[in-house]
C-alpha cells in the first residue's frame, strides 16, 4: 500500500514493493525556497541520520521516501545515476574506513539471515528478530561461540544501529534504513548468500518473553520504498554518457572518501566545466567543495552551518534532530573529548612550535593517559565517547606498542572548510584565554 | 650549566640573543657605553650562582677559594671577569674595607635585581606591571601621600604605558613573525588595563587638581589598550586557520584541558555540524566477509561412526563364527561332497579370475583359521597358461580334515 497520498500516482511492481515516483518536474519547479529547505534536509541526513516524516509528508528532493505501514516514513538520500560508495573501489580512493569492518558485516549478514524473512521481496523492512536469534545466528556463521565472539558481536551491533544498518532496541533487531539503499540489482547476490548461510541453533524456550514483537510485524506490513526516478537529471542530462560517468564518478569520491582525492584520477575534478556541475550537485545538498593544491573534497557550506546554528529544528519539521533517533548527533561529552583531543593533538604541539602546517590533523597523539588522568571527564564516560567519536572518524586511534599512543583528529577534519577551521581555532581561543587581547580581537571582529 | 658544554644551534644563538637584549635593554638606562652589558648569558648565571652560595654561607661569607670552587663549572678566565666586574660595580664587597681582605659579601640590592630581571625575562614586564599597579593602588590610598608623590606617580605610569604601546605599535606595523614572536610578551591583558583605570580614579577621586596629569594617564591606558587590540586584531587576520593557536602558551592550553568542565569544553564545539557514521556495507563485500570468515578447525575431528545402533560393549568373551559359515559353504560347494578336490580344477571352473581369486581368498581364509575343517595342500606343480586366465596355477588340494561335514 502506498503510505503517501500526495505524492503523485505511485506504480507498483509485483515483484518488489519498490514504487518510482514520477514526481521529480514538480519537484524541480517548486523553487529555490524549496531547494534551500531541501538542502538543510541533506544536511540533517548526513549529520544525524536519516528524517523520521510525519505520516503523509513527501521525502525533500534527492531522498528516497522509506514509507513504514503507518504513513509515516524514513527520508535517504539517494546518489545519482544509482552510484553507490562501492565505486570508490573502482577508481583505487580509499573509502572511510569500518571499524572491524568483517565482523560487523558478518554481523549485518547474521542479521539480514533473521530479519529477511521473505526472500521474495526487498530487505526492507523485513521483521523484527530478537537479539538473541541473531547473535545465535552469527555463531552458526563463524563457528563459535565464546564469550569474547558475543562482546564483540554485541560491539558491532551497537556499532550498525549507530550508523542506521541496524536498529536494535528492546531486545529486538530490525533492518535499518541504510539496508534500502542497496540496489535491486545487488539484491540476488544477497539472497544467494541467505539461502546458503546457517541458521542458529533453537534455542529452547524464552520466545514468550518479548510479546512486543507482533503489533511491530503489522506495522511493517504496508512499507514501501519510493525511490526518485531520477537525481539531478537537470544537472547531468547536458553531458554525454562518459562525462555523466565522470561528474558522477567525481560527486562519489568526494562525498564518502576518507581522504581528499587528487585530481589526477578525476577528470570531473580537472575541467572547470565539469567541476561547476559538481559544485551545483554538491549545493543542492548543502556542501561545497574544499581543495588543497591539487585535491579535493567535500564540506558542509559555510551558509548552511549559520544555519544549522540559528535555527536547528526550524526547518520544514522533516524530522527535526537527529532523524531516527540513532543518536548520532554529537553529544555533549563527545564534544567535550573531541576539544580535549584537539588542545593536546594540535593547539599544545602548536604552541610548542612542533606543527609545521596549518591544518587541524595532527601526528601528535593526546595520550590516553592524559586524557584519563588529568582531566574532569569520568573514564567511563570518557572511554565511551572515545568509541563513539572513533566510529565516526573523528578521532584516530594511534598505536604504539603497548602503552603508548592515543588519539588524534580523525579524518573528518579534512572536510573541514577554512571558514570551519578558522572558526574553530576562534572558538578554542575564546574557550582556552577569554581575557587575552586575542580572544577581545577575535570578539571584535564578529560584531 | 656552562652554555659552551652545549652544541650551538640555531635555535639556541636565537634564543640566547633574545635573552641578552632584553638585558641590554633593561640597563641602556645605566650603561656608560653600549658594549657594557654581558655578550654571554652564561657571565649572569655565575653571578647567579655566587649570590646563591653567599645565601648559604651565612656570617662567614665566602672567600676566594670558595667563591672559585661554588663556580668550578665555569672557565676559570670567565669566572676571574666576572667577579671582577661585580667587586668593580660593588655587588660583591670585601667584608671589611682594608687591603688583603680574604672574605667577601654580596650585594642585597643585586640580588634583588636579579631575580627582577629573571622575571622580566619571563613575560617582558608584565607582571612587574601588575605589582607596581597593585603598590602603586595603596600607596595612592595611604593617607600618608601628598599630592605630589602621586603626581609623579601618575606620571611615571603615563609614561610607561606610552612607551608600551609604541613598542606595540611598532611592532604591528612590522613583519608578522616578529609580531607574532614578541606581541605575546608586551601586549597586556585586560586586567592591567582595568587596575591602571583603578588607579587612574583613585587619585582623580582624591585629588581633582591633576585632572591634567589624569587625563594623561588616562590616554596612556587608553593608547596602551588599543595598540593591544590592534596587534591582535593583526594577527588573528593573518594567522591562517590554526597558526594563532602559537599564541597562547602551551601551559594555558594544558590548564584550559585539565580544570574545565565538560560543559565548557564542549561548548567550543557548539554549532559545529560533523558527519554521522555512515559506513558503506555493499552486497558484494558482506559476501565477501562471510566467506572470509575465520572457521576455527575443531580441534580434534570426530571420528567416523555406524549409522548403524549400537548394542554397547559385550559381557562375556564370545569367539563367534563370525564368517565361518560362509567359508564352509563356499568349501563345501568347492568339494561337492568329495572329502579333497584338486585346487587348478576348482580355480579355472570359471574361466575368469576375478571369480577365482574370490573363491581362492576364501578357501586361504578357511584354510588359516584353525577352527574350521579345511586345509589346503599344496604340491610343486605348476600350470602356465599364457592365453588363459588365470596365466599360471599352483597345483594344490583342498580337503577336508577331521569328522566335520
Amino acid at each position: 500500500m502506498p503510505a503517501d497520498p500526495r505524492h503523485t500516482s505511485p506504480t507498483t511492481s509485483p515483484a518488489h514493493d519498490r514504487v518510482v515516483a514520477t514526481g521529480t518536474a514538480h519537484e524541480r519547479a517548486a523553487g529555490s525556497a524549496d531547494a534551500e529547505s531541501s538542502g538543510m534536509a541533506h544536511v540533517r541526513a548526513r549529520a544525524g541520520g536519516p528524517l523520521t516524516l510525519a505520516a503523509g509528508e513527501a521525502a525533500p528532493a534527492g531522498m528516497a521516501r522509506l514509507g513504514r505501514g503507518d504513513g509515516t516514513g524514513l527520508a535517504l538520500p539517494v546518489w545519482p545515476d544509482g552510484a553507490t560508495p562501492s565505486l570508490l573501489e573502482e577508481y583505487q580512493v580509499a573509502p572511510v574506513a569500518v571499524e572491524r569492518s568483517g565482523e560487523t558485516r558478518r554481523v549485518l549478514a547474521a542479521a539480514l539471515r533473521c530479519c529477511w524473512t521473505d526472500l521474495a521481496s526487498d530487505p526492507w523492512p523485513g521483521t523484527p528478530a530478537r537479539v538473541d536469534d541473531v547473535l545465535s545466528a552469527y555463531r552458526a556463521l563463524i563457528g563459535r561461540g565464546d564469550d569474547l565472539m558475543r562482546n564483540w558481536a554485541v560491539g558491532a551491533l551497537r556499532r550498525l544501529h549507530d550508523s542506521a544498518w541496524l536498529e536494535v532496541a528492546d531486545g529486538l533487531v530490525r533492518l535499518g534504513p541504510r539496508c534500502a539503499s542497496w540496489p535491486a540489482a545487488s539484491h540476488a547476490q544477497l539472497r544467494e548468500l541467505m539461502r546458503r548461510l546457517p541458521t542458529g541453533e533453537e534455542v529452547p524456550g524464552g520466545l514468550e518473553v518479548l510479546p512486543v514483537a507482533e503489533p511491530l510485524d503489522d506495522a511493517e506490513a504496508g512499507a514501501a520504498v519510493t525511490i526518485p526516478e531520477e537525481v539531478d537529471e537537470d544537472l547531468l542530462g547536458p553531458f554525454d554518457e562518459r562525462r555523466r560517468a565522470e561528474v558522477v564518478a567525481a560527486f562519489m569520491a568526494v562525498e564518502h572518501a576518507a581522504e581528499p582525492v587528487h585530481e589526477a584520477r578525476f577528470p570531473a575534478l580537472r575541467d572547470p566545466v565539469l567541476r561547476r556541475t559538481l559544485a551545483e550537485m554538491l549545493e543542492r545538498r548543502g556542501r561545497v567543495l574544499i581543495h588543497d593544491r591539487d585535491a579535493w573534497i567535500s564540506g558542509y557550506a559555510p551558509e548552511t552551518l549559520t544555519g544549522t546554528r540559528t535555527g536547528t529544528g526550524t526547518g520544514t519539521g522533516a524530522g527535526s534532530g537527529a532523524g531516527t533517533g540513532s543518536g548520532s548527533a554529537l553529544g555533549e561529552s563527545e564534544r567535550a573529548v573531541l576539544v580535549l583531543v584537539l588542545i593536546h593533538s594540535v593547539a599544545i604541539p602548536r604552541a610548542d612550535g612542533l606543527l609545521p602546517a596549518d591544518s587541524w590533523l595532527s601526528p601528535f597523539p593526546a595520550q590516553v593517559d592524559e586524557l584519563r588522568r588529568h582531566t574532569r571527564l569520568p573514564i567511563g564516560e570518557l572511554d565511551a565517547a572515545l568509541r563513539t567519536l572513533r566510529h565516526a572518524g573523528l578521532v584516530t586511534q594511534v598505536k604504539a606498542g603497548e602503552e603508548a599512543g592515543g588519539y588524534v583528529p580523525g579524518p573528518q577534519f579534512h572536510r573541514l572548510t577554512p571558514q570551519a577551521r578558522r572558526h574553530l581555532q576562534e572558538e578554542l581561543i575564546l574557550a582556552a584565554g577569554p581575557h587575552t587581547p586575542l580572544a577581545a580581537a577575535v570578539r571584535a571582529n564578529r560584531r | 650549566m656552562p652554555e659552551t658544554n652545549h652544541e650551538i644551534t640555531l635555535d639556541s644563538a636565537l634564543t640566547e640573543e633574545a635573552v641578552l637584549s632584553t638585558y641590554r635593554r633593561m640597563f641602556a638606562a645605566l650603561a656608560r657605553d653600549s658594549g657594557a652589558v654581558v655578550d654571554d648569558p652564561a657571565l649572569v648565571d655565575i653571578a647567579e650562582t655566587l649570590f646563591a652560595a653567599f645565601a648559604e654561607a651565612g656570617e662567614e661569607w665566602l672567600t676566594h677559594e670558595q667563591m672559585r670552587h661554588v663556580c668550578r663549572a665555569y672557565p676559570l678566565d670567565r669566572f676571574e671577569n666576572r667577579l671582577r666586574v661585580l667587586r668593580g660595580l660593588g655587588a660583591i664587597r670585601e667584608v671589611f674595607p682594608k687591603p688583603n681582605q680574604l672574605r667577601y659579601r654580596a650585594s642585597f640590592t643585586s640580588v634583588v635585581g636579579l631575580m627582577f630581571i629573571r622575571r622580566m625575562m619571563d613575560d617582558g614586564g608584565q607582571s612587574e606591571m601588575h605589582r607596581l599597579l597593585a603598590l602603586e593602588d595603596l600607596n595612592v590610598a595611604d593617607p600618608r601621600t601628598t599630592m605630589e608623590e602621586a603626581r609623579a606617580s601618575a606620571q611615571n605610569l603615563s609614561r610607561a604605558f606610552r612607551l608600551w604601546a609604541l613598542e606595540l605599535i611598532t611592532l604591528t606595523g612590522g613583519t608578522i613573525e616578529e609580531l607574532r614572536e614578541q606581541a605575546p610578551k608586551l601586549w597586556g591583558t585586560e586586567e592591567i588595563a582595568r587596575r591602571a583605570q583603578s588607579l587612574h580614579g583613585t587619585i582623580l577621586t582624591r585629588w581633582p587638581d591633576l585632572d591634567r596629569t589624569c587625563t594623561e594617564l588616562r590616554a596612556a591606558i587608553y593608547s596602551y589598550s588599543d595598540a593591544s587590540r590592534r596587534a591582535a586584531g593583526r594577527l588573528a587576520d593573518s594567522a591562517g586557520t590554526t597558526r594563532n593557536l602559537t599564541l597562547l602558551p602551551a601551559e594555558t592550553w594544558r590548564t584550559f584541558a585539565q580544570t574545565a568542565s565538560k560543559e565548557r569544553l564542549a561548548s567550543v564545539l557548539d554549532g559545529f555540524v560533523f558527519d554521522a557514521p555512515a559506513p558503506w556495507h555493499d552486497p558484494a563485500a558482506i559476501v565477501r566477509a562471510v566467506d572470509e570468515s575465520p572457521r576455527p578447525a575443531p580441534a580434534q575431528p570426530t571420528p567416523p561412526r555406524s549409522a548403524l545402533p549400537d548394542p554397547g560393549t559385550a559381557d562375556t568373551h564370545d569367539p563367534g563364527t563370525g564368517g565361518l559359515d560362509h567359508l564352509a559353504a563356499v568349501a563345501e560347494a568347492a568339494l561337492a561332497g568329495r572329502s579333497t578336490a584338486r585346487l587348478e580344477e576348482l580355480l579355472t571352473a570359471d574361466g575368469e579370475w576375478v571369480s577365482a581369486r574370490r573363491l581362492l581368498a576364501d578357501l586361504v581364509s578357511a584354510d588359516l583359521r584353525p577352527d574350521s575343517p579345511y586345509r589346503l595342500r599344496w604340491s610343486d606343480g605348476l600350470t602356465a597358461d599364457p592365453g588363459g586366465e588365470p596365466a599360471w596355477l599352483s597345483h594344490g588340494h583342498l580337503e577336508r580334515t577331521g569328522g566335520a561335514g
